[in-house]
């Protein structure tokens, strides 16, 4: 042992070079978010709860059916039934989407997008179940306005801002040839 | 009325006897009040400082800054469940967290608080405070052993052979201060410190000084010299078994046992209610009440005990009694020679 390891042992100088570094940390400013009371900023395109998008002027749903993102859907999570030219039922189960967006890529349409809303906590799976109309209406509450349209503009990829759907609510109806 | 049963003298001196008793009782619950609530608010304050430390909060909710949060949890233990092993030595698992109190509550009225408030004002206060803290690991043994758990035996061994090692260094290293005080009474270390040239005794006592830190440390089975309790191996020692009121029965010893381990420190080296005479150079400083100095040290060494638990990580079993055996044993020997010949040649 040299003699300056022996000093070190003796004033126990790294010990003291740790409870210098706690003491610094103690005075600096605590990093927790009180989390009821602040939030966190969220990242603009936030991958959140889903919605269906609305025409900006019918008001109607943008999706016609066509099955692309249930296609893609890495958990398949998205169920889609067509009947008569009509998006019968458009419904995801939200407990088992990974919010990877695929969905929002694959839709040729921009029909269907990932809100800034991820407080959503339930205490049954029928309320996390989400049917066409509480897809929409979460369009109502969370892409109202510009924002929905920003959204598209920001966010969609790849980008494109040609999402004509046809004015009157239209259905895909698979190939012709299939049927 | 009494006249004619005892004679007059002797009621006199019943009164007298009365009134002393009323005195100490007194005295006994104001310290007890006082020990219970720093108890809780010492939690508090230990959660705040590691918090920080860690560059979080620590409790926010309850309360203003979290403030209630040691009334609530004090709460929740009086109301919880008290689960007993259904193969645990029933009279011996009652008893122990009691021992273990108990031991740590004597230990309060030893310590003189300021000039004039002390309950028990005895010549040998140092070796009691010893026999004391001795006594409590017969707490922690015994609920070891009687837990009936493999955690709990293992915590109350370790426990044991840890507090009776550095029991001994904490001893050997207090001896300097004996000397050099040339008593055991507390109020009497504190006097000498007063009187004697540096003003307190942690200065010329250095080496004793440190020895004691790490000694105090160990002793009350606080990190880093936490293995008694390590949770990573042990669950939580001696005391997993325990729940509700018994368990925070050991919670408030191990928070006294810091409290009357801090209290040594001011009141051997650090000069407990006086305050060097060069420091008591600055004006209006003589005002302030004895009290207010006391604590102030108590409370230093016990923000002391919490920097360093958010520091230093838990030493190995064999490096524990490593460093009391082969260090701080020797090390508090040397200076005692090293006292008593200063004190032979000066």
């Amino acid at each position: 042992m040299t003699i300056k390891e022996l000093v070190k042992k003796i004033t126990f100088i790294e010990i003291l070079k740790g409870m210098a570094l706690t003491f610094s940390r103690m005075l600096s400013k605590a990093v927790t978010i009180q989390y009821p009371k602040e939030r966190r900023d969220i990242a603009p395109g936030y991958r959140g709860l889903h919605a269906l998008a609305k025409h900006p002027t019918i008001g109607q749903a943008k999706c016609v059916g066509c099955g692309l993102c249930a296609a893609i859907c890495p958990s398949q999570c998205i169920k889609i039934v067509r009947e008569k030219g009509k998006v019968e039922k458009y419904e995801i189960e939200v407990l088992r989407c990974i919010y990877c967006a695929f969905c929002v890529e694959a839709c040729p349409y921009g029909a269907i997008v990932l809100t800034e809303n991820y407080e959503y906590s339930d205490y049954s799976r029928e309320a996390l179940y989400m049917t066409k109309d509480k897809l929409l209406s979460n369009w109502d509450k969370y892409m109202a306005g510009k924002k929905g349209e920003e959204y598209f503009k920001r966010f969609w990829r790849p980008m494109s801002e040609d999402f004509e759907t046809p004015p009157t609510q239209a259905s895909f109806r698979g190939r012709r040839d299939a049927s | 009325m009494f006249e004619n049963l005892i004679e007059p003298s002797v009621l006199d001196a019943l009164i007298k006897f009365g009134i002393n008793v009323g005195i100490i009782l007194l005295k006994i619950v104001v310290v007890l009040g006082i020990t219970l609530l720093h108890v809780a608010y010492a939690t508090y304050f230990e959660r705040k400082v590691i918090g920080h430390m860690q560059v979080r909060l620590g409790p926010m909710r309850v309360g203003p800054h979290g403030l209630l949060q040691p009334i609530a949890d004090g709460v929740k233990l009086f109301f919880k469940e008290d689960i007993i092993p259904a193969k645990a030595d029933k009279p011996v698992f009652y008893l122990s967290p009691v021992i273990f109190m108990a031991a740590a509550m004597v230990s309060l009225s030893f310590i003189p608080f300021t000039g004039n408030f002390v309950i028990a004002d005895v010549n040998l206060g140092l070796l009691f405070l010893f026999a004391m803290s001795g006594l409590g690991v017969y707490g922690i043994f015994m609920s070891g052993w009687s837990s009936n758990s493999k955690y709990s035996f293992i915590g109350g061994l370790r426990s044991t052979s840890q507090v009776i090692s550095y029991e001994i260094a904490m001893g050997l290293s207090l001896v300097g201060v004996m000397m050099m005080a040339g008593s055991l009474n507390l109020s009497d270390i504190v006097k000498a410190q007063e009187n004697s040239p540096f003003g307190i005794f942690a200065i010329p006592q250095i080496v004793g000084f440190v020895v004691f830190v790490i000694a105090a440390v160990a002793e009350t089975n606080r990190t880093p010299f936490d293995l008694p309790e390590a949770e990573s191996e042990l669950v939580a020692g001696y005391f997993t078994e325990y729940s509700g009121f018994r368990f925070a029965l050991f919670f408030l010893g191990e928070y006294i046992g810091m409290f009357i381990m801090s209290s040594i420190c001011a009141v051997c080296f650090l000069g407990g209610w006086t305050m060097p005479w060069y420091i008591m150079k600055i004006p209006f400083l003589s005002y302030v009440p004895g009290i207010f100095w006391f604590l102030l040290k108590v409370y230093a060494f016990i923000f002391f005990y919490y920097w360093i638990r958010a520091t230093v990580p838990r030493y190995r079993y064999d490096q524990l009694m490593a460093i009391g055996w082969k260090i701080l044993i020797p090390v508090a020997l040397a200076n005692i020679l090293i006292t008593g010949l200063i004190k032979i040649l000066l």
